[in-house]
Parts: C-alpha cells; sequence; structure tokens
C-alpha cells in the first residue's frame, strides 16, 4: 500500500521531469543505501539499548526510502520494489559518503551526524518544494530525522569528549567523512530547471554551504576538524565501491531469488 | 500511569532516547516519564499496604446497602400511609 496519499501528478515537460526523476532518485538511493548499512548494527551494536535505537533508525530510513521510490514510481510509470532493487550496482545514484561498510561505531557516528546534517537541510529546503508530493513527504520526514539528528549529535559529544580511545577512533572517522559529505551535495544535471520551477527551491550548492554552517559550531566547540568549502566532485554520486558492490549483491539478493515476484 | 519498564544508560539524555525506543516507537505511549533508579522511593511495609484489619468498606463492592435500601423503601411507604 503506498505509504503517501495519491496526488495528480503535474504535468512537466519531459527535461523537468526527467530532473525531478533523478533528484527523488538520489533521495531515496541516499536514504535507502544508509539503512542498508546500519541495519547491520543489528545484534552487534556496543549495548543492547543502543542496538534497539540504531535498529529503528535505520528502518525509519527505510521506510524513508520507500515512500521516494513511490514518488518517483508514479512519475514515472514504474514500481517502487524494481527501482529499489531491479537495478545493476552501477545504477543507484547515492552520495560516495554512502559507499563505504558501516565500519566501527566511530564510523557510524561521524557518518550519521555528517549525513543527518545534510539531510536536515536539504529536507528544509525541499520542505518548499513547487512539487507538492515532495513537499509533503519532506515535511513528514522532518519530523522523524529530528530525532535521529539528536540521538548523533549526543553521540558525536560522547565519542570527542571520552578519553583516549573512542576520540581517536572518532578523530580518524571524520578524516574519512568530512572530505566526502560534499558528495551529498554534488550538483545534478537537470538541476538549473528543478530551481526555476521551485521544485528544489534552492541550489545544492547553496545547501552546502548552509551545512557546513551548521556542523561546524560543534565540532569546533568538541576541538575536532571542521567540513572545507571545497565544492564536490562531479562523480560524487556515481563513482562506487567494492564495498558497495558486495552490500547490492546482499540487499538483491532475495528479490533476484524470484524476478517478478510480489513480496 | 504505567510502569512500562527500565533501560539501561550512561546518563538521563540517553534514557531518554532509549526509553522512547523501548517504551514509545510503536506509538503506545503519550508521554513517558523516565527516573533514575536510585530517585525511585519504596514503600513495600505489609502492614502499611495491606492492613491486617477489614479495609472492604473502602472498595465500591465492599459495602452492601441492599437491606438498608429496603428498610429505608419500606419505611417511607409506612409513613406515606400513616
Amino acid at each position: 500500500m503506498p505509504l503517501t496519499e495519491p496526488m495528480p501528478a503535474p504535468t512537466y515537460d519531459p527535461e523537468t521531469r526527467a530532473a525531478l526523476a533523478e533528484l527523488l532518485l538520489s533521495l531515496a538511493d541516499d536514504e535507502f543505501v544508509i539503512g542498508f548499512w546500519d541495519s547491520e548494527w543489528t545484534g552487534i551494536a556496543p549495548m543492547l539499548e543502543e542496538d534497539v535505537a540504531a535498529s529503528s533508525i535505520a528502518q525509519d530510513e527505510i521506510g524513508h526510502a520507500r515512500a521516494l521510490y513511490e514518488l518517483l514510481a508514479d512519475l514515472t510509470g514504474d514500481e517502487a520494489d524494481r527501482i529499489a532493487f531491479g537495478r545493476a550496482a552501477g545504477d543507484y545514484r547515492h552520495a560516495a559518503l554512502l559507499n563505504h561498510a558501516r565500519g566501527d561505531w566511530a564510523f557510524t557516528v561521524a557518518r550519521r551526524f555528517v549525513y543527518e546534517h545534510a539531510d536536515a537541510v536539504r529536507l528544509e529546503a525541499l520542505a518548499r518544494s513547487s512539487h507538492e508530493p515532495l513537499a509533503g513527504l519532506a515535511t513528514k520526514m522532518r519530523r522523524e530525522e529530528s530525532y535521529h539528528l539528536m540521538h548523533f549529535d549526543l553521540w558525536l559529544r560522547r565519542l570527542a569528549e571520552s578519553s583516549g580511545e573512542a576520540r581517536s577512533r572518532l578523530e580518524a572517522a571524520l578524516a574519512r567523512c568530512l572530505p566526502e559529505a560534499r558528495s551529498v551535495f554534488t550538483p545534478l544535471a537537470g538541476e538549473a530547471r528543478l530551481v526555476e520551477a521551485g521544485i528544489l527551491p534552492e541550489p545544492l550548492d547553496a545547501l552546502r554551504i548552509r551545512w557546513i554552517e551548521r556542523v561546524t559550531p560543534l565540532l569546533s566547540e568538541l576541538g575536532l576538524p571542521t567540513p572545507e568549502a571545497q565544492a564536490p566532485e562531479p562523480d560524487g554520486r556515481t563513482r562506487r565501491t567494492d564495498e558497495f558492490r558486495w552490500l547490492h549483491s546482499e540487499f538483491t539478493m532475495v528479490a533476484g531469488s524470484e524476478e517478478g515476484a510480489l513480496w | 500511569m504505567t510502569h512500562s519498564g527500565n533501560v539501561n544508560a550512561p546518563d538521563e539524555e540517553l534514557a531518554m532516547h532509549y526509553a522512547r525506543e523501548f517504551y514509545g516507537r510503536r506509538q503506545e505511549s503519550n508521554r513517558l516519564w523516565v527516573v533514575p533508579r536510585d530517585a525511585i522511593a519504596e514503600l513495600d511495609d505489609p502492614d502499611l499496604l495491606k492492613p491486617p484489619f477489614d479495609r472492604s468498606f473502602k472498595k465500591p463492592g465492599g459495602y452492601i446497602i441492599k437491606h438498608k435500601l429496603e428498610a429505608a423503601k419500606a419505611r417511607a411507604v409506612s409513613e406515606e400511609s400513616g
């Protein structure tokens, strides 16, 4: 059953439609891939309580991905399950930040911290989208994402303020995640058109600057490295890793075992 | 207010997050109160909680008024006719 209210799809010219499809696919793939990576903490998180919390947050992200794939499917006349599970690894459009395995707990916390803030900035803008189904979904997603943000701000502080191993692992994780976080704001091919139509209320580059302003105060307060203003690389949403190819083979395994089956 | 259960957490902030996950994520709660274990004052003296004398009159079903009502009705009728 669709998670979003069915709404008459506005008629866009083919270029705008293609650009919107690209935007929806990038949003959905981000949530889908981070949801799958972090679901791997189920059973082995640092403590039982965190196991439940981390798994539940991962599930939330899969739920968001599902709603986004459904919006995309409505737009293109496709099926959400087909889009989610029926593509080759090279056809996914998640940010390069999400190409890596969950790593240790510090890596998960560092990646979540930079990603949650990027996602928050993006959703704030999309809640004002002229594409009403997307504005409605972004508004709804923000209500769940605010808790994710609180949770990983809390964990960042906790690891940063601890002495010894936790702090040094966090620093190493941030050194990997901070430069790659900008890939979330990789310019889209049809972006100018999306901005013109008000579908994307602000260019991704403006959102990236806001993201830097958003994460810098807490990182500075904790004496941690802060992001640099460097622009994202053009292949920020197309380059893939062996780690992702492995994850792709995992999450398509069941769907691939019986092609076309309904779940 | 119902005691939902307990969580292990290093401080109040995480205890709130975990309480939300354990006792609120299925939309089963309207509000959660989280207190540290050592802030709970316990009363378990059976003499105070289950005193030995009959306390049935403190319960709705413990006070039988059927016979008193019948007597009152009979008195009212006899007073009217008298």
